[in-house]
């Protein structure tokens, strides 16, 4: 609220001086045909007529400037807030929020707090409405005053009491519909694998049944909107008889001119507005509270970030080292990946895989033993150093949208011939010539354009030209085939001769065979360390690899 | 990026098409029209009796005198009342059960659209017409359509209110529409370009957010959190500025309709005084006739508002309307008219014109028998495996099953008979049961169970907290791909199709649970005439035959055994797969 003071602070009195000015347009109506029209003289008439267009001028401007300076307060907070999600959100936090919920706090809540700036401008406005026009009637006469200061308020109560149950059901008719549309978008989102096995006439009848269910919550919805707008002309039309029929009889006995009698039949029907705004407004205000919390909850939200005082040394070897390691599903596990040597990593299933690439891209701790880069703790380690030296990979990497180039080399940084060496290395080649824009080709978010060896192809690339003196990979060729496989079996090679580390946890013979050493891990030990060559006469070793 | 691939009706089909539709409901029909022209009639006669009321004050009448119009007004209430209840829910007893079977309509031929010409073009128009276009009629069925009606009939009966006054008292108020429709004429051709750029803007800003979000691990790897948050801020900052920008317009066009409501309110005053002054009409009269107008500022407001969604409703209905009437599908199958054997003769294939990726391919699976087809990336197995199971046709060259062309046996029969399963996994949103069921719509639970153990799945399925009822999907219990491609595969089984094709459909696996798809999916294509396209060659080892292709050709085919002694290609790499 307070990074909005100024827009806020102008804002407010124009949205004021706009519902005063609405207000006073049946009450000069009225002075009108009081003056003027009754008495048929044209001089006061004229003054009168100016009147309105003074009056239509201030309401135009206030709203036309109130409204919009609210609007650009409100639009900078939810900005703000939105860049301040997103900072938040690439950071390692507590993993409990899925992308979706950070996605819903960087819109849907950031957009509700904002909101706030018009809640406080718009309840200051209709109060203050209400509160002159109060006075005005009370000038004019008490009893009408009383009558209308009461009586509204309680015929807004009567038809707002049916509005929860309309809430209620319009929340089921959204669920419902929300729910049509969900279906349609999955189901064909999933075209492809269901025309596969021939069930788009089954597809078709589901998505009818849940749209029958939801034409008929719709119906019922609708249906007590028309109640609602029936209860609403009833109610305000009996109490606008009630007031014609005071006011009438009071001009009729001279207590109220005929302007008079105008302008309050006038303000009557105006009241309404603003005490029904009033209403509204205190359950959104609700609604951004809630929001404000969930924000708030996200903002104090634990991020651990692994950083540590300790330099690298520029002599210090660049590789990682683990020493008699034990966390989460490993015990006691020695490990080492060199300059210059290509070391693989076969677990027995992926509990033990997933440790291993935790404890190196530091969001995992050992509960005993090291993790050394350059024979320093990573957990005293510098976070930048620590990153710079180490790349860690995850299995699920995804490319940036962009062009395959940028998926590859995003700041730009390869010549033609150091790009072409990745593209071999990572047997890429035919990803970029599978389309006649080559390098140019673009590539969507996550890379969802491309098939899954596709866009672990580019990844690789990309993990390639990274050149980090330590390059971490886990699984990297789950979906290429075999003859692929071995192309990059050999680009690996081709790292490890320029004297780079290279450690790859996988299962796959083929990079396996290409490793200068295996580490074998069954129930959470080392069992053996040596060539995929000679650890093959193990039975065993065949079960965990040869599938 | 997507192009266009389903076509739009013209304005004409669209009308005819809709009127069709709500021909069917007439009582429906016919009570909305009734309703909101009730409305419409009973909401002129408050200002009408205030304006008696002020002509008895006037003239100095009396108080009992009051009961007359202040008895219209109640009258009016109750009867108006009435009205609206019966106009908006019959108005939605008639077109929402219209835009219902609209929508599953245009699903259904959305789901029966050619599976090759889909492939070609991507879904992205597709999910456009049956998410953005159904939503945006919906919501204007929901809000403007209400609004806009009774905004007219208001408009209406208080013009015919007015004239009713004094014909002179409604010319004048003829003379206030020129000012709406200046504001109109100068919002309109503003308000498109400046929406279309409001709409794009969040969508691009919720791409870069989820970009952000979804893919958070890598980013933090290859270090881009600065870029990321950057882009987060550009996009946002854009989407503000067409925010802003809207607001600013929709201010400026609220200020003009403002202006006409001023003018058209000095013109009824001027007029009132005017007649007044000549003794033609009563001050009540007058008075009537300002307070007609002033109540009309909502409604006019209303319309002017809406009038550009429902102007974008009605190109949704047209692209609607353009799936719909895309002719029914032909659903009925038939038998195999012999054993599956599956045949490719001489077939030649090329995507896109000019760059062929199949040369003269010959490949005949007889009956029963499981092939396995291995090559690199780009050697053409995915080609192959589309146009063997009929879904793609081949440039040249034919595709026989069962001895006769696929195309004489037509889409339905070729769908019945033979299953594809890729390396896209789809997990549908819904229950474990739901997903499977599509395979076999009156497949009893007891079915689904055997179809989930023979592909290895009922163990963990049985461990699930609602078994068969477990949600899955976006928002439910998260499958692996494993698992998920477990239930593509027991989709299959439920099918029970003559022929499978698998095309790396144990690919997206990974090292966890490989070997659990690899059993599954040999127990789905055991009996079965089988194309599969090896992904591990322990596929290609346990197949009764192996096709090796490379650059488009089959270059060697044989028993596995056959085609290791005879070192080869095949050889070469069985070597390196298996160390020896």
């Amino acid at each position: 609220m307070t990074r909005n003071r100024r827009l806020v602070a102008t804002g407010t009195p124009l949205i004021m001086v706009w519902q005063l000015c609405e207000a006073l347009v049946p009450v000069m109506i009225g002075v009108t045909i009081d003056v003027g029209i009754e008495t048929g003289r044209l001089g006061p008439f004229a003054l009168a007529c100016a009147g309105i267009v003074g009056v239509f001028l201030c309401l135009s401007y206030g709203y036309r400037f109130g409204a919009l300076f609210l609007r650009r307060a409100e639009q900078d907070e939810s900005h703000r807030l939105r860049v301040e999600v997103a900072e938040k959100a690439v950071q390692p936090v507590d993993d409990s929020r899925m992308a979706g919920e950070w996605l819903s706090l960087a819109t849907a809540d950031a957009d509700k707090v904002s909101e706030l700036v018009y809640q406080v401008a718009f309840t200051a406005a209709s109060v203050t409405t209400v509160l002159v026009t109060a006075v005005y009637l009370a000038r004019t006469d008490v009893t009408l005053a009383l009558v209308v200061l009461f009586g509204l308020p309680v015929t807004v109560a009567i038809t707002q009491l049916v509005s929860p149950a309309i809430a209620r059901r319009t929340d089921r008719e959204q669920a419902a519909i929300a729910r049509v549309a969900g279906i349609a978008g999955d189901l064909i989102a999933g075209l492809r694998p269901l025309k596969g096995i021939g069930a788009e006439t089954a597809a078709s009848r589901r998505y009818r049944e849940a749209s029958r269910a939801a034409r008929h919550s719709s119906i019922v919805t609708a249906r007590s909107w028309g109640y609602m707008s029936g209860l609403t002309t009833l109610v305000s039309g009996l109490f606008l008889a009630l007031v014609a029929l005071l006011a009438g009889t009071r001009a009729i006995n001279g207590e109220l001119s005929l302007g008079e009698l105008v302008a309050i039949v006038g303000l009557t029907q105006f009241l309404a507005e603003p005490i029904k705004l009033l209403g509204d407004l205190s359950a959104q205000f609700a609604a951004s509270r809630a929001s404000a919390q969930r924000l708030h909850g996200a903002f104090t939200a634990a991020s651990h970030v692994l950083d540590g005082p300790e330099r690298l040394p520029d002599a210090a070897p660049r590789e990682v080292r683990l020493e008699a390691v034990t966390a989460g599903p490993l015990s006691d596990i020695d490990l080492t990946c060199s300059p210059g040597t290509l070391v693989a990593v076969t677990t027995d299933g992926p509990a033990s895989a997933d440790t291993i690439v935790a404890l190196l891209d530091g969001t995992a701790r050992p509960d005993r033993g090291t993790v050394r880069l350059g024979g320093i703790d990573l957990q005293d380690l510098a976070r930048a150093d620590r990153r710079e030296a180490l790349l860690v990979v995850p299995h699920a990497a995804t490319p940036p949208e962009g062009t395959v180039r940028t998926a590859i080399d995003p700041d730009g940084r390869l010549d033609e011939a150091a790009l072409d060496a990745v593209l071999t290395a990572s047997a890429a080649h035919d990803v970029v010539e599978a389309h006649p824009d080559g390098l140019d080709h673009a590539v969507r978010i996550g890379g969802s354009s491309l098939s899954g060896g596709q866009r672990q192809r580019l990844t690789l690339a990309r993990s390639l030209a990274a050149d980090a003196p330590v390059l971490v990979l886990r699984d990297p060729t789950t979906a290429i085939d075999a003859v692929t496989e071995h192309q990059i079996a050999t680009g690996l090679r081709t790292r490890r001769d320029t004297g780079r580390a290279t450690l790859v946890v996988t299962s796959s013979p083929t990079l396996l065979a290409a490793a200068d050493t295996v580490v074998w891990i069954r129930e959470g030990r080392v069992v053996a360390t040596g060539t995929h060559h000679d650890l093959q006469d193990d039975p065993a070793y065949r079960e965990d690899v040869l599938r | 990026m997507t192009r266009e691939l389903l076509p739009v009706a013209s304005g004409r089909d669209t009308t005819r098409m809709l009127a069709r539709l709500f021909r069917r409901r007439p009582l429906a029909v016919a009570m909305a029209v009734l309703g909101f022209l009730l409305t419409g009639a009973t909401g002129i006669v408050a200002p009408r009796a205030l304006g008696e009321v002020v002509d008895l004050v006037d003239e100095g009448g009396q108080t009992s005198d009051l009961m007359v119009p202040v008895l219209a007004i109640v009258a009016a209430g109750v009867i108006g009342a009435l009205a609206a209840a019966v106009a908006v829910s019959a108005l939605a007893q008639a077109t929402i059960p219209v835009l219902a079977e609209l929508r599953e309509t245009v699903l259904d031929r959305a789901l029966h659209l050619d599976a090759g010409r889909l492939e070609e073009a991507g879904s992205g128009d597709v999910m456009a017409r049956v998410g953005d276009d159904v939503r945006t009629v919906t919501d204007s069925l929901d809000e403007a359509v209400p609004l806009v009606l009774t905004s007219l009939m208001a408009i209406a009966f208080t013009a015919g209110g007015l004239f009713a006054l004094d014909w002179r008292l409604g010319l004048a108020g003829v003379l206030a529409v020129p000012g709406y429709v200046t504001s109109l004429r100068w919002y309109l051709p503003r308000s498109g370009p400046i929406y279309r750029a409001e709409r794009i803007a969040p969508g691009e800003r919720a791409e870069a957010l989820m970009a952000t979000l979804e893919h958070a691990p890598t980013i933090r790897a290859f270090r881009r959190e600065q870029q990321a948050v950057g882009e987060v801020e550009r996009t946002s900052e854009a989407a503000r500025g067409f925010a802003v920008e809207t607001f600013r317009m929709l201010a400026r066009y609220g200020a003009r309709t403002n202006r006409a409501e001023c003018i058209g309110v000095l013109i009824i005053l001027t007029a009132g005084f005017l007649l007044v002054s000549g003794d033609v009409v009563t001050v009540g009269a007058a008075t009537a006739a300002a307070l007609y107008f002033h109540r009309l500022f909502n409604p006019i407001g209303g319309v002017l508002m809406v009038f550009d969604d429902v102007q974008s409703s009605g190109a949704s209905l047209t692209r609607l309307a353009g799936v719909a009437l895309l002719p029914a599908h032909d659903d009925r199958s038939e038998a195999l008219p012999g054993p599956a054997r599956l045949e490719l003769r001489d077939v030649g294939h090329e995507w896109e014109p000019g760059t062929p990726v199949l040369h003269g391919v010959d490949l005949v699976v007889e009956a029963g028998e499981r092939v396995a087809i291995v090559g690199a990336s780009g050697a053409g197995k995915t080609t192959v495996a589309s146009i063997a199971s009929g879904i793609t046709t081949p440039t040249s060259g034919r595709t026989l099953l069962a001895g006769r062309p696929v195309d004489e046996l037509g889409t339905a029969t070729m769908r019945r008979h033979v299953a594809v399963v890729s390396q896209e996994v789809h997990v549908l949103t819904g229950s474990l049961r739901d997903n499977l069921s599509l395979a076999a719509p009156e497949a009893s639970d007891e079915e689904l169970t055997q179809a989930l153990a023979v592909v290895s799945a009922a163990p963990w399925v049985a461990a699930l907290p609602e078994g068969l009822d477990t949600p899955v999907g976006s928002f439910g219990h998260h499958l692996t791909s494993a698992q998920a491609q477990q239930l593509a595969l027991a989709r299959v089984v439920l099918r029970d199709p003559a022929v499978v094709v698998l095309d790396e459909a144990t690919a997206e696996a990974g090292s966890a649970g490989a070997r659990e798809l690899e059993e599954a999916a040999a127990a789905v294509v055991r009996g079965r005439t089988a194309v599969v396209v090896a992904h591990r060659l322990t596929q290609a080892q346990h197949a009764d035959r192996v096709v090796v292709m490379d650059h488009g050709r089959i270059v060697e085919q044989g028993t596995h055994d056959e085609l290791v002694a005879a070192g080869g290609r095949y050889a070469t790499l069985w070597n390196a797969w298996s160390g020896a």
